[in-house]
């Protein structure tokens, strides 16, 4: 009998749900740890958000109840650093009592503090939720829930508004300033100046350092933006462009004393869209720290992928382009053109000039969201269908140098569509109609700039050539 | 005397202790170095070639991975700009893939080892532009047709025409919608036999993850993409009543079939994905007509034993391999017995700690002591071995303990462990040759699953099991 005395106890033990429910380092392991990491501090190395230190388990104990109850999606900040992901909502599968054996054990883990959580407290929570149907997004429960206020390393921080047109950063001394505000948030934010256009801000305060030693600097801007420390130069974005450029934004470093450093940024902005993002961190060291409100354009915290066209090949990417439709299938032509040829429309429907594509969105995390062309004018040449719903897609072939021709089979007859590169900046479209009598009618675009005409007919057996100017 | 025979079983147990590395060799095939490979199909080609699709879109095709010695495999990048495919296979000189909008065929027309031609068989499903939109998709059934399953849009909507349906696409490039209730599938596949079946993940209107028969006009539980019937003059799917059971609604909708094989969430996983059938070579183990299940939370690949009781699939899973390297997506299984495996861990984490693994795994050619099939009866259950059992333990019914559950079947997200009862084996018997014991169980209940722990098991040799635990799903109970 020795042997089933030894062995009924640990059957128990691994089957009986109750007497593991109070366990909270358990069930955490069980239901939390293949993203949070064991050890807390998010798993693969970080690539998913620490609770180990996490502001987010401090304060008020309900948002951590909210989160478990109801998930949580979309771009959020933790301890610095910017994820965007998706946490299903657990409140259907856990018990009161499992929640509050997790909560328990993840604010007292890892060297954190969080609030005890009480049995009543994630009663009340569930059905102050019930009715939510959706996953929470981090500005939601940041209103329910502010963070504890933590300072910035921008201290007595103020803000010169300037009024003009430049394409350059002008000699804000020589230029009389529209405004001056304090920012006690500590956090450069262009909106605040509440204009569109030609305008500039200048930023003056102290960058509190936390000890001697060097630090990096990362600066972008759409359009420019300079970086002054000690009155030295540390960082600059030149001209005018968007957010998220790779070619644009710049890194420096600089060797602070610790406490105050006076600092200076300086920012102007043209026409289109309007931001600056700076970052810092002690040399070396991983993580950034954002000191603006403007995360950078591409998936926030994902490094920019940026592709071009490589050996006078063209590149094609494909997926979810903003301002086309989601079978967007991408170009980029060695002369400077970019395309995209919607496969649901059947027709080209974006062309810009300049850089290709930011695959950072898709390529890191989750890949959420449809992925703006990096360039402020992008021609949209049609964006419906014009065939009729028989068309169908049929695919495209590549010729050796990575040009495509696009297929569509209609009732009877069969429609090829070729872009390749002509001069500097310019596509040629080659299109063929063969099989059947009817004539088609063919929308070229409405942009009188790039496009030689609104639309050609095309009869069967004919082809055609029409050559879109960008630059 | 006490002491000493407690000293002396504990000793026994930890020599008799099974272990992975005896019976699997798991190993890691070299990737092109600087690639990022978050794999997510996989095809075997002819001479010795293994295709490989990326998360980001390139095909890679890799030579050299059935050596023996693979730090020499070579590496062609073959195609790129695909869109997200979660599934391919090669026929009569193309590869075929599922991408996400569309299924495609390519091929390398001019003969430069790089694709060149992609023809579009079908893209007549809709997407929206949610990432969670995902297109998984089998090798062509026996009448040539390739099996896409399609997630809904995020966890609650279904944005687009078919989201939350499986869809058939014949050679010729018509779309059959075939089966409703989708949620969020991993994986899509065939059993030995040749139905198809997939991997649906615990969410709304599935309490835990669960392998699904995916009968041609069956409805799988989740009710968000039923709309999409009007498109094709199908009949309404079934609208199932929240806080239900499973059983409850199939009894009232005999068309809504029931999951398979659940997987309990937690204990079994959090994210089934791929699914490959043993065929029988004997070269991967003695587990024929079984399936593999690949697991991503938990890095792991499980074993599946089906069985059709009523016309309907059942059966039990058991844990399998561990340990690779991040959460798998695709898994194959050769006929030489060489299955390989890849996956990613990004934007959903596993145990594994990389960010992406292509691995192979071989049988050693010894068999581990484990429940080979667990079968149902009208009064309990058959287990049959891959070794002789001890007849002393196997015939006690305390060497066996049950426990049995549902989930609540809701809209809301997953489900607690519900309706628990305890199941008692009244008697074991043991076949002649010690291959199988037959379980007289009081207490079966329709629907539950059934938690096998068979601790108390011994081979005749002296080992105990290396993996104790079976999870059955009792849809029927045999007649």
């Amino acid at each position: 009998m020795t042997k089933f005395k030894l062995l009924l106890p640990l059957s128990l033990l691994l089957t009986n749900p109750n007497l593991r429910a109070q366990d909270g380092q358990q069930l955490y392991g069980l239901y939390c740890a293949a993203c949070h990491a064991s050890d807390g501090k998010g798993a693969t190395g970080g690539a998913f958000p620490p609770l180990a230190g996490s502001e987010w388990v401090h304060g008020d104990p309900k948002r951590s109840v909210a989160i478990i109850l109801k998930g949580l999606q979309g771009p959020i900040e933790v301890g610095g650093k910017a994820y965007n992901l998706a946490m299903p909502p657990q409140g259907d599968a856990l018990g009161d009592d499992q929640i509050v054996a997790i909560l328990n054990f993840v604010h007292k883990s890892w060297g954190n503090k969080g609030e005890a959580v009480k049995r009543d407290l994630v009663r009340i929570a569930r059905t102050e939720f019930a009715s939510r149907t959706t996953l929470w997004t981090a500005p939601e429960l940041l209103k329910l829930f502010p963070l504890e206020k933590q300072p910035t390393a921008l201290a007595n921080l103020t803000s010169s508004v300037y009024k003009g047109q430049w394409i350059y950063m002008p000699h804000f001394e020589k230029i009389q300033s529209e405004n001056v505000e304090e920012e006690h948030s500590g956090i450069l934010n262009t909106a605040l100046a509440a204009l569109k256009e030609d305008f500039g801000i200048v930023w003056q305060g102290d960058f509190i350092a936390p000890a001697n030693g060097e630090y990096d600097f990362m600066l972008d801007a759409d359009d420019g933006a300079k970086l002054i420390l000690n009155g030295k130069n540390v960082a600059e974005v030149k001209g005018i462009g968007p957010l998220g450029d790779k070619n644009r934004s710049s890194q420096g470093k600089a060797a602070l004393k610790a406490g105050a450093n006076p600092v200076r940024i300086e920012y102007f902005q043209g026409k289109g869209d309007q931001g600056i993002s700076l970052g810092w961190k002690p040399a070396g060291a991983k993580q950034w720290q954002w000191l603006s409100s403007n995360p950078p354009k591409s998936a926030p915290g994902s490094p920019s992928l940026i592709l071009t066209p490589m050996d006078g090949k063209t590149a094609i990417y494909r997926n979810f382009i903003e301002g086309s439709s989601p079978r967007g299938i991408s170009f980029g032509f060695p002369v400077g053109v970019n395309l995209v040829y919607s496969a649901d429309n059947l027709a080209p429907e974006l062309l810009w000039a300049g850089t290709f594509i930011d695959a950072g969105r898709h390529w890191t995390d989750r890949g959420q969201g449809f992925q703006p062309p990096l360039a402020e004018e992008v021609v949209k040449l049609t964006n419906q269908r014009f065939l009729p719903p028989t068309a169908r897609f049929k695919g495209y072939s590549l010729d050796a140098k990575g040009n495509p021709t696009f297929h569509i089979e209609l009732d009877r007859q069969l429609l090829s569509d070729g872009f390749a590169p002509g001069t500097t900046g310019t596509l040629v479209r080659t299109i063929k109609l063969s099989g059947g009598t009817s004539v088609l009618e063919i929308p070229l675009g409405d942009n009188p700039l790039v496009t030689p005409k609104k639309s050609i007919s095309l009869a069967p057996g004919k082809s055609v050539t029409v050559i879109y100017k960008l630059f | 005397m006490r002491p000493i025979l407690f000293l002396a079983t504990l000793c026994t147990a930890t020599l008799a202790q099974q272990k992975q590395s005896d019976f699997y060799t798991i190993e890691s095939i070299p990737l092109p170095p600087g690639e990022v490979m978050e794999i997510g199909s996989i095809a075997l080609m002819p001479a010795n070639k293994v295709a490989v699709t990326t998360r980001r879109g390139d095909l890679w095709i890799c030579e050299g991975a059935y050596e023996d010695d693979l730090s020499k495999v070579k590496w062609i990048r073959f195609s790129h700009g695909l869109h997200e495919p979660l599934g391919m296979y090669w026929k009569d000189g193309s590869l075929y893939l599922t991408q996400r909008p569309e299924l495609t065929r390519i091929q390398d027309a001019d003969g430069d080892d790089r694709a060149d031609v992609f023809e579009t068989i079908s893209s007549d499903w809709g997407i929206s532009g949610d990432y969670h939109e995902y297109a998984f998709g089998t090798p062509p059934d026996r009448n040539g047709d390739v099996w896409v399953t399609l997630c809904l849009t995020g966890s609650f909507d279904a944005n687009a025409p078919w989201r939350g349906w499986t869809v058939r696409i014949t050679p010729d490039g018509k779309m059959i919608p075939t089966c409703s209730g989708i949620r969020s599938p991993g994986g899509i596949g065939f059993n030995a036999e040749g139905d198809a079946f997939y991997t649906d993940n615990q969410g709304t209107w599935n309490g835990s993850s669960s392998l699904k028969w995916l009968k041609p006009g069956s409805f799988q539980g989740n009710p968000t993409g039923n709309k999409y019937h009007t498109l094709a003059n199908l009949p309404a799917p079934p609208e199932p009543q929240d806080g239900s059971r499973v059983l409850a609604e199939h009894l009232k909708h005999p068309n809504y079939i029931p999951p398979a094989i659940v997987l309990p969430h937690g204990r079994v996983g959090q994210s089934p994905t791929a699914i490959e059938p043993d065929r029988g070579s004997g070269k991967f183990g003695p587990w024929a007509g079984q399936v593999y299940i690949g697991e991503q939370t938990h890095s792991q690949v499980q074993r599946a034993f089906l069985e059709k009781v009523n016309g309907i699939y059942q059966g039990a899973v058991f844990h399998f391999l561990e340990g690779f390297q991040c959460g798998i997506i695709p898994s194959k299984l050769d006929d030489r017995g060489v299955m390989f495996v890849g996956g990613s861990n990004r934007g959903w984490a596993s145990r594994g700690n990389q960010p992406f693994n292509f691995e192979r795994v071989k049988w050693t050619g010894k068999t581990p002591f484990e429940i080979l099939t667990m079968s149902a009866r009208p009064d309990g259950f058959n287990l049959t071995f891959t070794e002789p059992v001890d007849p002393a333990a196997a015939i006690n019914p305390a060497s066996y303990a049950m426990q049995a559950w549902t989930y609540i079947l809701q809209k809301g997200y997953g489900s607690p462990e519900v309706d628990q009862s305890t199941p008692v084996v009244k008697s074991a018997t043991v076949a002649p040759d010690g291959m199988s014991v037959r379980l007289v169980i009081e207490g079966l209940v329709r629907g539950h699953v059934h938690h096998l722990m068979a601790a108390g098991l011994k081979s005749a040799s002296g080992l105990t099991l290396w993996h104790p635990e079976a999870f059955y799903t009792l849809n029927e109970i045999p007649k």
